[in-house]
């Protein structure tokens, strides 16, 4: 049976984006299973509009990071979420922040999926690597 | 060193060498070999790392200055 590998990502800003994405296309093209639970203000990050930017004050260098990761191969992120899922990588968004942060399923990218903390946490009972992303 | 293919990763960085290499590895036939040229730093390691992870088996590893080529036979 494959490893299985799970993430929480809690923030919604540009690094905390990123980070689950090449964590995960790593894993995934390591041949491990990959399960990525995104809550609070991480849920944001699976809405199709989905512009994410940097924290804080370097929020204005979003653009020159973007320009920066592009000319080393790293696609946006919208595009990156597609190359993670065309690999495996599974995404869900956590069914109560949804709520809360008010996203509709109709928000979400097409192949998210929508979770509770308990199936959620049946996958990481069963992970070798479980990373918490925040 | 005798090669089937060449995946010529330079200017990109983690994880895009391995993201590729795992895609190329994959329409390869059994046994046969792949010249992986890369001049991310960290693929150094990350290539043994990949390599060790699904059993493909990294025959050679060469330096030229900043260029790494990395022979790996496939599973």
């Amino acid at each position: 049976m494959a490893d299985k590998m799970c993430m929480v990502v809690s923030e919604g800003t540009f690094d905390k984006a990123y980070m689950p994405l090449i964590m995960g296309t790593t894993a995934a093209a390591s041949g491990t299973e990959v399960h990525v639970f995104y809550t609070f203000f991480g849920t944001g990050l699976l809405k199709k509009t989905a512009n994410p930017k940097l924290p804080g004050m370097y929020r204005l260098f979003t653009g020159m990071f973007k320009k920066k990761m592009a000319k080393v191969g790293i696609p946006g992120h919208d595009e990156f979420m597609k190359q993670a899922m065309d690999m495996g990588v599974n995404f869900y968004a956590c069914s109560t922040t949804m709520d809360l942060m008010g996203v509709k399923q109709e928000d979400l990218k097409p192949g998210v999926k929508v979770l509770g903390a308990a199936s959620f946490l049946k996958l990481a009972s069963e992970a070798k690597t479980t990373l918490f992303i925040g | 060193m005798q090669k089937d293919a060449t995946l010529d990763a330079r200017g990109l960085m983690c994880p895009m060498p391995i993201v590729q290499l795992a895609k190329k590895v994959k329409e390869m036939k059994s046994g046969q070999v792949l010249e992986l040229l890369a001049d991310d730093i960290g693929a150094k390691e990350d290539v043994p790392a990949w390599c060790s992870r699904t059993g493909n088996a990294l025959v050679s590893t060469e330096e030229e200055g900043k260029l790494l080529k990395f022979y790996i036979k496939t599973k």
